[in-house]
């Protein structure tokens, strides 16, 4: 029994950080959020150029084989920085499951962008960036995308007509790209949850209220330490269930579904308490806080919310 | 990472549990906070040593088997499995015992840990004192260098276990002169001395399980300090440190109590009362969540990523969680709640001893204020 990464995984990730850092700063997030493409091409070259949206590609496809073990804490990093664009649908479903398919090449390459459609939603994210959607069992292309106005402009949200289809069964190694999501948007939810937690906690050093910084005040340390107690909770939950679908556990969909509840609801509570702490502030377009937001409230409503996951468990854990 | 037992871990298991299953008394012990259960909690400490099993992790030459740290999370899941018995030296074994071994001599080691592992000696914690709780750097009672003795002054309260116990570790003010954290000294003293009145107190379940300590003019040998003279406060915090963050609520305790939970939801839960069944699942999922947690903390411990102020996040969220399992066991089985004997007084128990969780150890308020300004950085508030 060993509950840790490997120093290869920390490195990749904290190489992926550090790439963030300077490539995805919250001004580009911005920036596409208000030219409206929801997505950066330079931001996506870059993920691709470090091996990032490849990495579950199997290595007969030329790939680096990556597991959900080796991509989980690659998932949580891009939270972190609120990274706009399909990529946790194109890294975690397009490409290991459809690798080996005529469409695997480019996507590999990063020269094609995926997105999915999974089947409990009529809106389609990132369609009108996206070259190929992916749903359970077949790829659309030359489809017609509506925009459906999604509050996140960096996922924004479309309905979808039309397009040519291919028959195709997207599954990630015998998960269901609906769960294969579950998981990697509950380690998403976890970077959004750490950074906005952080971007709460500068703010509270700085702001001065009763001749004080705010972040004196007792009331907001505990809501804070609340908020990280939820988060930090939910990541090894989140890990194992990485772990469980990297080895085909038979509890992988209660894994996922446990990870997927305990990081929407932490990221829900991180969210509401960080707002509170930026009091007038918080509540501004201005603020880059609501970039973090919008996107857990988007990704904890999408591929099944904590609800949703929770009476799934219960399947599993009563009767 | 790999979250499957190795075959030495699976055959460790299995150890334990052949052991459990053969010795663990088939029927509960009385509660060890009345004289009765506190000797029979002691014979089966004694049992648990003969059989190497009070302190797995300790080294063999003091009574344990050398067991790492995950090797001593398997054992905790097979003890709780077995519905063994409270251990009455908790306090010693997995609070006083670490420390020795970090700071203790050669010779307080010889001395202390084999008996402590046997429970010859059980020991009891006298660090509060009526007017310093939270804020325990307050402490008042006093230690007073004369010769090669300690003559000990003052009051302690809340010392669990006290009533029977037979050594306390206390922290005593050596330097009056100096800040309140500095001038403090950690001192190991027998409670059968001339000059100590032990006070017992009913705690809420009616039993006395926490004592006062009086001390007065009480003389002890300056061997009988761990650690540096006037540093006491520094080898307090690692104690506290490691109660907090592993050693006072494995894991297993809680799986355990969710598995029961899970049961008693089967057999008379309503099962229309969906809020209710997602309220049994929650705490499920609690229990999970703080076993897989252990498992990753213990696993960087292991690899030299010793755990810091983050052990306060794990005191919240053992001691809510486990107020929460004893909530929603209430509301499952109804008007049975409101009996303190009959077939479910085990819950009715639990629920009264859950509520001290958020207390002791360090209230969870400050918990929460270590967690802010530790690990969130926040300016100190006062
Ligand atoms: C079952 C049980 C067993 C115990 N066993 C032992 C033992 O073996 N040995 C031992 O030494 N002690 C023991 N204790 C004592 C325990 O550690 C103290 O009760 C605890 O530290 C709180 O101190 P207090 O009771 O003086 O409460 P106080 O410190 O007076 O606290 C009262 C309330 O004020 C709040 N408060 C105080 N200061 C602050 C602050 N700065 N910010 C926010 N809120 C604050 C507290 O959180 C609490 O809600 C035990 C207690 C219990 C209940």
């Amino acid at each position: 029994m060993k509950f840790s990464f490997t120093d290869d995984q920390r490195l990749f990730a904290e190489g992926l950080r550090d790439l963030l850092a300077n490539e995805c700063p919250a001004s580009l997030v911005r920036e596409v959020w208000e030219n409206g493409t929801g997505h950066s091409p330079e931001l996506w070259s870059h993920l691709s150029g470090m091996g990032v949206l490849s990495i579950m590609a199997p290595e007969s496809d030329g790939g680096m084989g990556g597991s959900f073990v080796d991509a989980i804490l690659l998932f949580q990093e891009l939270g972190r920085a609120a990274v706009p664009g399909p990529v946790l649908e194109h890294m975690a479903v397009a490409v290991p499951a459809i690798a080996s398919t005529t469409f695997g090449a480019p996507l590999i390459a990063g020269d094609s962008i995926a997105t999915l459609w999974v089947d409990d939603s009529p809106y389609v994210a990132h369609a009108a960036v996206a070259d190929v959607i992916v749903r359970k069992d077949h790829v659309l292309e030359s489809f017609d995308a509506t925009d459906a106005h999604g509050m996140d402009g960096g996922r924004r949200l479309f309905t979808v007509a039309g397009g040519e289809r291919t028959n195709a069964n997207a599954n990630v190694g015998g998960l269901d790209p609906f769960d294969a999501m579950a998981l990697a948007s509950a380690a998403y939810l976890i970077g959004l949850s750490e950074r906005m937690i952080e971007i709460a906690a500068e703010y509270a050093r700085v702001r001065e209220q009763f001749g004080k910084p705010i972040g004196s005040f007792q009331a907001v340390k505990h809501l804070m330490s609340d908020a990280l107690l939820k988060v930090e909770f939910a990541k090894a939950p989140t890990y194992r269930a990485a772990f469980s679908a990297s080895t085909g556990a038979d509890t992988t969909t209660r894994d996922i579904s446990m990870a997927k509840a305990l990081a929407s609801e932490a990221a829900y509570r991180t969210s509401r308490s960080t707002m509170q702490v930026h009091g007038g502030i918080g509540y501004t377009w201005e603020a880059d806080l609501q970039l973090w937001m919008k996107k857990a409230w988007a990704l904890m409503r999408s591929y099944g919310d904590a609800n949703f996951h929770r009476r799934r468990v219960s399947g599993f854990v009563l009767a | 990472m790999d979250l499957r037992e190795t075959a030495d871990e699976i055959a460790f298991r299995l150890e334990a549990r052949t052991w459990l299953e053969a010795n663990v008394p088939s029927e509960p012990l009385p509660s060890f906070d009345t004289a009765e259960g506190f000797a029979l909690h002691r014979q089966w400490e004694k049992k648990l040593y003969d059989g190497r099993w009070s302190a797995v992790s300790w080294p063999e030459q003091y009574g344990g088997r050398g067991a790492d740290y995950i090797k001593w999370l398997i054992f905790e899941e097979e003890y709780y499995r077995a519905g063994a018995p409270g251990r009455v030296n908790q306090n010693g074994i997995f609070l006083l015992g670490p420390t020795i071994m970090e700071v203790g001599t050669d010779a307080q080691k010889e001395k202390f840990l084999p008996t402590m592992a046997s429970s010859e000696i059980v020991w009891g914690q006298a660090w509060s004192e009526p007017n310093a709780g939270s804020d325990l750097a307050g402490i008042k009672s006093k230690a007073m260098r004369d010769g090669d003795d300690w003559i000990l002054n003052g009051q302690k309260i809340w010392a669990s276990r006290a009533v029977w116990a037979d050594w306390c570790f206390g922290i005593f003010r050596t330097d009056p002169e100096a800040e309140r954290h500095r001038g403090l000294t950690f001192i190991l003293c027998p409670l059968n001395l001339p000059g100590i009145t032990v006070r017992p107190i009913a705690q809420l379940d009616g039993d006395t399980g926490f004592a006062e300590i009086f001390f007065d003019d009480v003389r002890v040998p300056v061997e009988n300090t761990l650690g540096e003279v006037d540093k006491g406060w520094g080898v307090a915090m690692a104690t506290a440190g490691f109660e907090r963050g592993v050693s006072l609520r494995s894991p297993a305790r809680f799986s355990e109590a969710v598995n029961r939970l899970v049961q008693l939801w089967n057999r008379l839960g309503d099962k229309s009362d969906t809020a209710l069944a997602d309220a049994v699942t929650d705490v499920w999922m609690q229990a999970e969540g703080y076993r897989l947690h252990t498992y990753q903390t213990v696993t960087g411990m292991l690899e030299g990523r010793p755990i810091g102020a983050e052990a306060s996040l794990n005191k919240i969220f053992w001691s809510e969680m486990d107020v929460r399992i004893h909530e929603i066991a209430l509301q499952i089985i109804g008007p049975e709640a409101e009996r303190m004997e009959g077939p479910l007084e085990r819950w009715v128990d639990g629920f009264l001893f859950s509520l001290s969780g958020p207390i002791y150890a360090g209230t969870n308020e400050i918990q929460r204020n270590i967690i802010a300004d530790r690990v969130l950085q926040l300016p100190k508030g006062m």
